[in-house]
């Protein structure tokens, strides 16, 4: 077995204007970048479809070439031992779940009257969602409403949703993530919400990209907080390796 | 090496690599023992597998256990099936949790240490006092402070213990969410500080290079030597001693013991699934609280056909999890200048005001509170957000860079009901059985969950926010902070207690547990800091005293003036 830690770097890019497909049928390819344009639909900014996310999906979905990017952006990792084994596991059920996803779909257009969903119109597509996700379609946000919330885990993953919700999680995964797994073409998403981002992994690295600016830089700490005055230094050192701390600091302004 | 066989004695092996075993590695090391160290996962080097690849991280589990590979289950009592969840997931790596955590790291306070003496007993809770006192622990968290690196404005806590040393680095200049957050603590009257953090920042005194500023933080491993992590400062320092091994992807599986209840070594399993003996005259569990548990009750000999060192019963009784629970605000954009919630490494100013007991409150205990992260773009976290659409599309255009969030550390009381055991169905990877959490939250939990986080809704409200979302604690904890505590209470008395004010399992007396597991009662502050310490402390002991062939007892003075109502 070869350990995480010795993971080979294996070239691969990902061209975000390709037609090719690794995973999906040329009618499975439609049929969800539809559904990922009304996921994340185009308005006066890009949406699902101008940032390529059928292409990250797509390449995501082909088997675990494309799971984990190198650090540094210049190819994919290839996963060995049991982390193969078990993304190979994830991957089938994932399969499955979009062949299965795409006729469910398509089915549910049916009971619309249209041949199929890639070709309804957008308001049949979003009625088709809505039952397919067994919720009506999300409403803006309100002000005027108070709401409670429980604590849940740290983290979001892809495992054990249903398809709705684990395509809802992907077409977004492939709006925002680095542009190097095949979906945020030329950063749309970043810059259709403001997120800088980094030009490349490898500038998250070097200290090339930075958020510095965004900090704020005018300020000093006693005129921020309520009772704070300087810096405490002690002045005494009676507490040198291991010895007791008179604990008596001076206040350096 | 091809076969199995048994490997040639040292003097101690620790087994998991992260805050607990990291300080008792580069002690003992230093101290001149031979010492090999086990983590059941890899070895990963930061200058080479880290970056800011928020999928990776955040979505595609890099570094969180995969649940499928090391499942967990959970209950919320004895009487429902448990489920199969990834209850508190720390990072199965070299420097463990420490490799990606945020990394709050502030001091305890003395009053942590004297949890029952201060409020009795709570029904239903198993309150209990520490084998040792807030001074006992101060000059380990100055090493600590300053041999792994923590940023933090000295002084600025008002009410905070003694100290013997200022903090070693300087806080990150404050986030505008920072500022928002400061400024309407400055209008409740609320003291807000820069939270301790287990990173550098330019300004240090310790001669590294702070280059990170990207903000890709929480949940991030970090490419350069920006955070203090155990596996960038004191895995290298033990490295450095030529008295100490690491074993990476080795699997710990059971803790060999002689009729006497003496400790011989471990058994492990290697990368290829090759088993192998182990031999020690110490052994050191830290695995954190939920597997260091686990493998004591895997650990069946003889003389302890219960687990390990487990006379009194109570191995994997008394656990806490500090839920981390929050409340969002939205503010509007037309009217506010950016927040910029991507911002910063994770939190931007905390506070401690509500620390300490007050029974107005109508719950004792407190915690800590901090204004954090609202997260890069895949992950921003809204509660309710709408999830597709042009609703989704909108909340994340108008709400990304105009939305804060403070959050709050749950102290949970312990409970004795509130446990690690083994799970009778299922198995991890290796075939062995998994640990089974049973958790339900005390009543004071629920209500300091209330309290506090709708006081995080009137300082979100103070700083102008034109809706709050409250995210309390619900019917179970799901572990979410990601920190565990108890499992394998310290204490004087062997019938209430497993190990003593060194770690040391009252009957297995060359056993020793560093890790959170002997915290008697949860703390109101994350516990990396104090794990570290602890270790240290204990590490110390075991190389100046246990293994001179002595003993010694922590001092404890009678208790005055404590202000019990």
């Amino acid at each position: 077995m070869i350990s995480k830690s010795e993971w080979e770097i294996v070239p691969l890019t990902i061209d975000p204007d390709s037609s090719k497909k690794l995973f999906f049928t040329d009618h499975e390819w439609e049929t969800i970048e539809a559904a990922a344009a009304r996921i994340i639909p185009t308005d006066h900014d890009p949406g699902a479809k101008e940032a390529r996310v059928i292409v990250f999906i797509d390449r995501y979905l082909s088997g675990i070439d494309y799971v984990y990017a190198a650090a540094d952006g210049s190819g994919f990792l290839r996963m060995s031992g049991r982390d193969a084994t078990a993304a190979r596991v994830s991957n089938e059920i994932f399969k499955a779940m979009y062949r299965e996803g795409v006729k469910d779909l398509d089915h549910l257009a049916g009971e619309f009257g249209s041949k199929n969903f890639k070709e309804s119109p957008a308001e049949t597509q979003d009625r088709i969602l809505e039952k397919l996700s067994g919720r009506p379609k999300p409403e803006p946000i309100r002000f005027d409403i108070h709401e409670v919330y429980y604590s849940r885990l740290q983290g979001n993953t892809d495992q054990d949703k249903t398809f709705f919700d684990t395509l809802c999680l992907h077409v977004r995964q492939g709006f925002y993530s680095d542009p190097v797994y095949g979906g945020n073409k030329d950063q749309i998403g970043w810059k259709v919400i403001g997120f800088p981002g980094p030009k490349s992994l490898k500038d998250t690295i070097d200290g090339t990209y930075t958020t510095d600016p965004y900090f704020v830089h005018d300020v000093s700490w006693p005129e921020l907080l309520l009772d704070f005055k300087g810096v405490a230094v002690c002045k005494v050192s009676c507490a040198t390796e291991g010895g007791v701390c008179c604990g008596k600091l001076e206040i350096e302004s | 090496m091809n076969k199995s066989g048994t490997l040639d004695a040292v003097d101690v092996v620790i087994v998991g690599l992260g805050a607990g075993g990291g300080p008792a590695a580069k002690v003992l090391s230093e101290a001149g023992y031979t010492v090999i160290g086990f983590d059941k996962g890899p070895w990963l080097r930061h200058e080479e597998h880290y970056s800011g690849d928020e999928l990776k991280f955040q979505n595609r589990s890099y570094l969180w256990p995969d649940v499928k590979l090391m499942p967990r289950t959970v209950r919320s009592d004895v009487n429902s099936k448990a489920r199969i969840f990834n209850f508190s997931p720390v990072p199965s790596n070299v420097g463990g949790g420490t490799s990606h955590m945020a990394g709050w790291t502030p001091r305890p306070r003395p009053s942590d240490f004297i949890f029952r003496s201060l409020h009795g007993d709570l029904h239903g809770a198993s309150l209990a006092d520490w084998p040792y006192r807030y001074e006992h622990l101060e000059p380990y968290l100055t090493k600590v402070e300053w041999e792994y690196g923590i940023s933090g404005l000295t002084g600025a806590e008002k009410g905070a213990g003694f100290r013997s040393k200022p903090y070693p680095s300087a806080p990150l200049p404050p986030t505008r969410f920072g500022k928002a957050f400061y400024d309407a603590c400055k209008k409740l009257d609320i003291n807000a500080f820069p939270l301790p953090m287990s990173h550098i920042t330019k300004d240090n005194a310790l001669g590294r290079e702070a280059i990170n500023r990207t903000s890709f933080w929480n949940q991030y491993g970090d490419p350069t030597a920006t955070r203090s992590s155990v596996a960038t400062t004191f895995i290298p320092d033990a490295i450095k001693t030529g008295n100490f091994e690491v074993r990476a992807n080795s699997f710990v599986k059971e803790v060999i013991v002689d009729d006497q209840g003496v400790a011989k070594g471990v058994i492990y399993v290697d990368e290829d699934g090759i088993e192998f003996r182990q031999e020690a005259r110490v052994v050191i569990l830290s695995l954190g609280s939920i597997e260091s548990a686990r493998l004591m009750l895997l650990s069946k000999s003889r003389r302890f056909p219960d687990g390990l060192a487990n006379d009194s019963g109570l191995v994997g009784k008394n656990a806490t999890f500090h839920e981390y629970i929050f409340a969002v605000g939205l503010f509007d954009k037309d009217f506010t200048d950016p927040l910029y919630g991507f911002t910063g490494n994770y939190q931007s100013g905390g506070s401690m005001e509500f620390y300490e007991t007050d029974e107005n409150r109508g719950h004792i205990g407190g915690g800590i509170i901090a204004t954090t992260q609202i997260g890069q773009p895949i992950n921003m976290i809204m509660p309710g957000k709408p999830s597709w659409g042009q609703a989704a599309k909108d909340s994340d255009r108008d709400f990304f860079n105009y939305s804060m969030k403070i959050g709050f550390i749950l102290q949970d009381m312990p409970q004795e009901s509130n446990r690690v055991d083994l799970d009778p169905d299922v198995k991890d990877m290796w075939g062995l059985p998994v640990a089974r959490i049973t958790n339900k939250p005390h009543i004071n939990d629920t209500a300091m969950s209330r309290w506090q986080i709708n006081k995080n809704v009137e300082i979100l409200e103070a700083a102008g926010a034109i809706r709050t979302m409250p995210v309390y604690l619900g019917d179970e904890f799901t572990g979410n902070s990601c920190h565990q505590q108890g499992s394998v209470r310290m204490g004087v008395d062997p019938r209430k207690s497993v190990l003593n004010e060194w770690g040391q399992a009252h009957s297995a007396e060359n056993v020793f547990v560093l890790d959170g597991a002997g915290f008697p009662t949860a703390m109101g502050v994350n516990p990396t800091l104090t794990i570290m310490a602890h270790s240290w402390r204990c590490a110390d002991y075991i190389a100046k005293v246990y293994l001179k062939g002595r003993t010694e007892k922590t001092v404890l003075e009678p208790l005055k003036n404590l202000g019990r109502k």
